[in-house]
């Protein structure tokens, strides 16, 4: 089954590729690989046996004593974790291909090729048990990351490229050099034993957080993020902010933590206190930006922030609280489509009115009710209103915060309240008043294929609301 | 065993197979020479070199598993490792053949191109095996002189000339380093031959102060083959300058006989002195990180910008050889391999899009040129991530393989020394792939010519020899475990 979900998009990228087919042809291929993808992850959904651990496994060797007797293999599973970014990648991934289609981006058979061997990389990360394997899914990803962001995408796009291949590799690097030492030392690459040989090592434990803070990111190594958002296209800046934030959120949960907790435990308060200060800086500049992505990267920002809080209220011997973690869990997959939303949108907006500055926008509420309720819905995500999805989680989060110190449970609640704000203005800049003066006259209101990208999202959003115990028992 | 000594030592025709093989194919050349029409000349030289290289292949695999020997009382030494070696100077040759096919400046002396091909591979292959400071050096001379003529082949051309006369020099210094180094080190031991070196060590002094000049010196003769920083300066000026299919060749075989021949003289002569002369090559390792990187930025010209991506890569196999382990020698020669197809194939692409448009090839040449060549483009991507050591490229296993060499032999310093590097690398490896996905620029749809299908077909062969080395390494790596037995077991 994982397999299948790595080897889908990645053969479909292949095809949709080196195929020559017409456009329609191309498009429509992608567009069925990656609905293909997210019926096989619902399918997975459905099969998935709570408390029964890593499922779906598939464990080959691939590399036979690369160092010191250390295999490389390929092994892959998925827990609720992993199932559920898995499953946030495919939707992701789907909508991004349904939008890229709408907008009619030029080359659309590279540039639709590279979103799906973006989503085969994020599968492979996503489900990697064995650390030279993770590290492939997480470089392919920079790979596809680095054309779609550097070819197609705004005017200045090739020095946001460089700055975000820059600061990621700087990360991703050092992280290889620490597997490598992993693989001397303690003779596996795999994640379950190095994790059993219980490891304490201060420099091995932050070249992996480096790596994984940078992506997610991490105030103070956020510098990247404002250029990358506002340079690439709407759907790479919905899928960095989206899913690849995700990533490195995940790889703290999944492999910098479990391998060296005593290490984690004595340095949580490093991560807790950037985490706060990045929470509260990000919150504070998100309601200064002039721009409609600006907000919801600084806010991206922000919410990542705020999920290391909730990785890093550990228990002692670093253990995960339960409290911190499983919301810090949720809130992934929350954030995730909430973001995922809302540049998506913004995109929208863009394609009519070719601009996403707020002061030349406005008004669109006017006439347009389906966009003005759907921007709404978005910011009510994003705000965390009570009895959704978003707020269940950022409960959880500050519930573990509060156990680990009050004081710090009090001021990532305050930063909560500054989302309501940022957000609010940011839906008022866009939607009410009169039309601003980019609003071309009797600009339309949502299209069919366009509700058919946002209705899908919207429809998760409140699924996930109605009922979050059904993600949170299965995500553990 | 002193030099002068006049004994007679029994022949191994089996030991220098290769070398008879090349040297007579070479002579048979230049005998047809004269003979030939000139319209016949290309091809008839092209079947006999490629003939030639097939048939120095061989020796070395039908001895691959046959248990090391000395030859020629200790002079060379046939092993798994040199064997190993061999055989990819041979392969590069025959890509160097392939890649002249239809290349103006070569067709005219085509004759000589490819007999002075053979020669240099015959050195190669003789230093590869050399296991005495005397054969190591003739080697050395021989792989030099005709690499030195092959550079300037095109007389009428002054980069060629240029780059020539530079690499001539510099390499002549290179040379006197080298043979002050031995003349030091049989003062000091009373040796040449390496083994016999090794146990003079071992019962003398291993720290006399002549003895470790004379390995400083040699290593310091090696380092200007190696491309070592700093005796890289004939580096750049020859590679541009020289005909592109010799530029291949030079990346792939050059590199590959200087780091094993360097590699094998340290390990079987001075084993005893490791502690020293690893803190030396970690030092020009690192010197080569910083000067090869750093000036391979400011490149607009592919093939200098190549040539110093070439300087910063001896950092990372200097890497490998300071390790002194197993590890770290089977951890080179993977690299060695795949650093050579994957330059082959970026040099071969220059040498396409030379062609296309007349004249050394910029950056900005390629801009655009995704959209008309994709599968070209495709394979310069591979190259290029490969080179910066991204999977799922050959090129990162081969830094995982080389790091944790270093880590295992306690030189993390140099992996995070090689970290650095790979980043300022990227800055200028990624330059090419974002000018060829440049939508703003159309290029014009110069007709294919058919005579440069050898040369794309290289392309995209090697693209796929990198991408199927990284994703299966497996064999390779075995056949490698097998050669760094063979110099260390």
């Amino acid at each position: 089954m994982t397999t299948a979900l790595i080897v889908l998009p990645f053969v479909a990228a292949l095809l949709v590729g080196f195929l020559p087919l017409s456009r329609v042809a191309t498009e429509g291929l992608a567009l069925l690989a990656t609905v293909a993808e997210v019926v096989l992850v619902a399918a997975a959904i459905v099969r998935f046996h709570v408390g029964h651990g890593t499922q779906f496994v598939t464990n080959d060797l691939w590399i036979s004593n690369l160092v010191n007797g250390a295999d490389v293999r390929f092994h892959v599973g998925m827990d609720g974790l992993s199932l559920f970014m898995v499953g946030l990648t495919a939707v992701a991934v789907a909508s991004a291909v349904w939008s890229a289609i709408n907008a009619r981006r030029d080359h659309a058979r590279v540039y639709l090729s590279l979103l799906l061997l973006l989503q085969a990389a994020l599968v492979v990360l996503f489900t990697a048990r064995d650390l030279v394997l993770f590290y492939v899914g997480w470089e392919v990803m920079m790979i596809a990351l680095f054309v779609l962001m550097g070819v197609w995408g705004g005017a200045a796009r090739r020095l946001a490229t460089m700055q975000f291949i820059i600061y990621s590799l700087i990360g991703s690097l050092l992280m290889l050099v620490a597997i490598a030492t992993l693989g001397v030392e303690g003779g596996s690459f795999d994640l379950a034993t190095l994790i059993s040989q219980g490891r304490d090592s201060t420099w091995l434990f932050l070249a992996f957080a480096a790596a994984f803070c940078i992506k997610a990111p991490m105030f103070p190594l956020h510098g990247w993020l404002p250029s990358a958002y506002r340079q690439s296209t709407p759907e790479v800046t919905a899928l960095l902010s989206g899913v690849i934030s995700k990533a490195g959120a995940y790889g703290l949960i999944r492999f910098a933590v479990p391998l060296f907790p005593a290490t984690a435990y004595d340095w949580r308060w490093v991560f807790l206190g950037l985490g706060l200060a990045g929470l509260l800086y990000a919150s504070l500049v998100a309601f200064r930006q002039p721009d409609a992505r600006g907000v919801v990267a600084y806010s991206s920002i922000g919410q990542m922030n705020l999920i290391v809080i909730g990785i890093f209220s550990l228990a002692a011997g670093g253990r995960f609280s339960s409290n911190g973690l499983s919301g810090a869990e949720f809130q992934m997959v929350n954030h995730g489509i909430v973001s995922l939303a809302a540049f998506l949108l913004i995109g929208l907006v863009e394609l009519r009115t070719g601009t996403d500055a707020l002061a030349s926008l406005g008004g669109l509420a006017n006439r347009r009710p389906v966009l003005s309720t759907v921007l709404l819905i978005a910011a009510l995500y994003a705000l965390a209103v009570p009895g959704s999805s978003v707020f269940v989680s950022e409960i959880y989060i500050l519930i573990g915060a509060f156990a680990e110190n009050a004081l710090l449970g009090s001021a990532a609640a305050i930063a909560i309240v500054l989302a309501a704000m940022y957000m609010l203005r940011w839906y008022s800049a866009l939607a009410h008043g009169d039309d601003g003066p980019s609003v071309p006259p009797g600009m339309p209101d949502l299209r069919a294929r366009e509700l058919a990208l946002a209705v899908p999202l919207v429809l998760i959003l409140l699924a996930m609301s109605a009922w979050p115990f059904g993600v949170m028992e299965r995500i553990g | 065993m002193t030099l002068l000594a006049a004994t007679t030592v029994p022949v191994s025709w089996s030991a220098i197979a290769p070398e008879i093989v090349l040297l007579s194919c070479a002579c048979v050349l230049l005998a047809l020479a004269i003979f030939l029409p000139d319209r016949l000349a290309h091809p008839a030289s092209a079947v006999v070199a490629v003939g030639g290289l097939a048939g120095a292949m061989v020796a070395p695999i039908v001895q691959w598993n046959d248990p090391a020997r000395y030859a020629f009382d200790h002079t060379v030494r046939i092993d798994a490792f040199g064997n190993g070696a061999r055989l990819l100077i041979f392969a590069a040759g025959i890509f160097a053949v392939l890649l002249a096919w239809g290349v103006p400046r070569v067709e005219e002396h085509a004759v000589e191109y490819h007999a002075l091909l053979l020669t240099a591979c015959a050195g190669m292959s003789l230093l590869s095996v050399s296991n005495s400071l005397m054969i190591l050096f003739i080697a050395l001379e021989l792989f030099s002189i005709a690499l030195y003529v092959l550079v300037a082949i095109d007389v009428d051309a002054l980069p060629g000339l240029e780059g020539a006369l530079k690499y001539l020099i510099i390499g002549s210094v290179g040379a006197a380093f080298l043979l002050y180094g031995s003349a030091l080190v049989y003062g000091a031991t009373g040796q040449i031959e390496f083994d016999r070196v090794a146990q003079a060590v071992a019962h003398g002094d291993p720290h006399s102060g002549v003895l470790l000049l004379g390995i400083a010196l040699v290593i310091v003769g090696l380092g200007f083959k190696a491309n070592a920083a700093p005796f890289h300066m004939w580096t750049p000026d020859a590679y541009e300058g020289a005909p592109t299919p010799v530029t291949a060749f030079m990346s792939a075989a050059t590199k590959t006989v200087a780091l094993v021949v360097t590699m094998r003289v340290l390990v079987a002569a001075f084993g005893e002195d490791s502690a020293i002369w690893q803190t030396g090559i970690a030092a020009l390792a690192i010197a080569s990180f910083v000067i090869g990187n750093l000036a391979a930025l400011r490149q607009s010209n592919v093939k200098r910008m190549l040539a110093y991506s070439t300087v910063g890569h001896t950092g990372f196999l200097f890497t490998a050889v300071a390790a002194h382990s197993e590890l770290g020698t089977r951890a080179l020669l993977y690299y060695l391999t795949i650093y050579g197809i994957m330059n082959i194939g970026a040099f071969a692409l220059v040498e396409v899009r030379e062609r296309e448009i007349g004249r050394p090839v910029l950056i900005d040449d390629f801009r655009g040129y995704a959209y008309r060549r994709p599968e070209l483009a495709i394979a310069m991507i591979v190259f290029m991530l490969s080179l910066a050591g991204l999977p799922p490229a050959a090129g990162f296993i081969g830094k995982l393989a080389i790091w944790s060499a270093a880590v295992a032999a306690g030189q993390t310093y140099l992996a995070i020394a090689g970290v650095i590097a790979t980043v300022v690398a990227l800055a200028y490896y990624l330059k090419i792939p974002l000018a060829m996905f440049d939508r703003e620029v159309v290029v014009p749809d110069a007709p294919r010519r058919p005579e440069l299908a050898a040369t794309s077909g290289t392309v995209v062969a090697a693209a796929i020899a990198v991408l199927v080395l990284g994703i299966f390494p497996g064999p390779l790596f075995d056949l490698a475990t097998t050669a760094s037995r063979s110099l260390m077991g």
